[in-house]
């Protein structure tokens, strides 16, 4: 089915007051720390609504919905593994309490403090590249579902992007982190909504034993060959190796990903940090385990109607089964609220690069400092390039594999170096600039070679995620006690800034 | 049905689909009063 009057209207509606709200908070920007940290004044529940919208995006929506398709439930199993993470760094405040009460903008920042400017300097490079190549295909897969979703003309989706990422492109050049934070709060609140009917609809439309039983069957029927739909550690789905990496990634990522730590960097204090962590460690199982379902039932749905038609795959499917079962105005509801996640992802993601790429590769190389306008000159410029990249790189790059292979992997250029930066920067006071340079060049070995040997290669000659993966977190943590204990370069020690 | 890894997705689907639901009427509400705060304390910090 195609959208409705109703449909259009309630899209309309929601998309007009985010907008509006976005713009209005532009009033009370006065500086460069109002723009990225939003002046270091953020309570624990907002953070927690911020975090929780600007990691729910619809890219996140389409790879664990694609998970499900392909691997069950047991592609949620990446959920509960970060959900795991956040609470046992929220309990222990490994790392995140440190490096809030450090006082830095960045990640990278603080690396100036502990080795060297030249380390900042080659860290936010890997930061900004990692983090760029990332977020490269978000705009074609939120294109893909809206396309799918809606029935909307495929040779659309080029345009329906762009004005999608001008929309964003607005309301954050002109508020920043404070606009970020208003259009989070309506974004987190819509979105919570949009999955949960959605959620309950598919129950109600494909039935729960149903489900269970075509998935289990389906297993049964393929000789065991296919992903084993409920197990993780079966040899058919991720397996023991996989699972291993992600344990060790997911506890990187949420030291690490710089999108999350900005959160924590504009908390009021480390306990807050904390607090935020453990409230919204368990909505981690749901943004992987409530599209999964989406994923799952698409499989089924289609297994019992003729199978998967012409032009769709195990990403497209999901979309394309939602608009055949939800009914008029709760289909406007979750495409309203599909819209909030990508614009509440696409602006903190812009605004968190912007920042590194101003804050840790532009400002150290300039020799004298800007003025407060100046610096707000060139951060908005600085998004509006993020901007066109994102248009260009979208609309060219032919993602190989899995996209949740390909966003752990391009995430993995700079986490296993930067990990290893800051665990050993901030708990090893051997550390010095030296091990930090071995680190940040092996950890990024790995991933980057994996994108290109599988850019090219055929499917039986490509490397593993999981090889690729893990092998930077080994080689970055060798690069650093290697490089730290045969260089005499001098170790800098931290002085606490709880500011 | 009585496979004990369908029986933690069930109980991980279902406890999901709650929190959810908790986070957006608990979360969203204390949240909206801490947003109002923020502005406030900005309007009377830098006036617009």
């Amino acid at each position: 089915m195609t959208l409705s009057l109703i449909d259009w209207i309630i899209i309309t509606v929601y998309v007009v007051g985010c907008l509006s709200a976005g713009m209005w908070m532009r009033r009370f920007i006065r500086g460069v720390d109002d723009f990225t940290i939003a002046g270091r004044d953020v309570h624990v529940n907002l953070g927690i609504a911020s975090l929780a919208a600007t990691e729910m995006g619809l890219v996140t929506v389409m790879y664990t919905a694609q998970l499900g398709f392909e691997k069950g439930f047991a592609g949620a199993v990446i959920g509960v593994i970060m959900a795991a993470s956040f609470l046992i760094v929220g309990q222990t405040g490994f790392v995140i309490r440190p490096l809030r009460n450090a006082g830095v903008m960045t990640i990278p920042e603080l690396f100036e403090k502990r080795f060297s400017p030249r380390v900042r300097w080659l860290a936010g490079v890997f930061v900004a590249l990692g983090g760029l190549l990332n977020m490269g295909i978000f705009l074609r897969l939120g294109g893909d579902f809206l396309v799918h979703a809606t029935g909307m003309p495929a040779s659309w989706l080029e345009s329906v992007m762009t004005v999608l990422l001008v929309l964003v492109l607005i309301y954050t050049v002109l508020g920043g982190m404070l606009s970020v934070l208003m259009t989070d709060y309506l974004q987190f609140i819509l979105v919570g909504i949009g999955i949960v009917t959605t959620s309950i609809m598919v129950l109600y439309n494909i039935g729960w034993t149903n489900l269970v039983t075509t998935l289990q069957n389906s297993w049964i029927a393929s000789g065991g060959t296919t992903p084993h739909p409920f197990n993780p550690a079966h040899p058919t789905s991720f397996g023991w190796g996989y699972l291993a990496w992600q344990f060790i990634f997911q506890l990187a990522v949420v030291t690490t990903w710089q999108t999350t730590i900005s959160r924590v960097l504009a908390t009021k204090d480390s306990g807050t940090a904390t607090k935020m962590y453990r409230r919204v460690s368990y909505y981690f199982v749901g943004r992987f385990l409530l599209p999964g379902l989406w994923g799952a039932a698409a499989f089924v749905y289609f297994k019992q109607h003729g199978g998967l038609p012409a032009g769709l795959d195990s990403m497209t499917a999901m979309p394309r089964y939602l608009s055949a079962v939800l009914p008029i105005g709760l289909m406007g509801l979750l495409v309203a609220s599909m819209i909030a996640a990508e614009m509440s992802t696409i602006s903190g993601y812009m605004l968190t690069w912007a920042t590194v790429i101003y804050n840790d590769i532009i400002t150290p190389c300039l020799k004298k400092p800007l003025s407060n306008q100046g610096q707000l000159l060139l951060t908005r410029m600085i998004l509006l390039g993020i901007a066109v990249f994102l248009l260009l790189y979208g609309l060219w790059y032919k993602m190989p594999g899995s996209a949740w292979d390909f966003l752990a992997v391009t995430g993995n250029i700079y986490l296993a170096s930067v990990f290893s930066l800051l665990v050993a920067g901030l708990y090893w006071p051997r550390a010095n600039s030296t091990g930090a340079y071995a680190a940040l060049i092996l950890g990024a070995i790995g991933p980057l070679t994996f994108l290109i040997v599988n850019a090219k290669a055929s499917p039986e000659h490509q490397i593993a995620a999981e090889v690729a993966g893990g092998s930077s977190f080994a080689l970055a943590f060798l690069g650093m006690i290697v490089g730290s204990l045969v260089s005499r370069a001098p170790a800098k020690t931290l002085a606490p800034n709880p500011a | 049905m009585k496979d004990p890894y369908v029986l933690a997705w069930t109980a991980l689907l279902f406890t999901s689909i709650a929190w959810y639901g908790f986070l957006v009427f608990y979360i969203g509400k204390k949240a909206g009063s801490e947003l109002k705060t923020l502005i406030k304390d900005l309007t009377a910090s830098r006036p617009p």
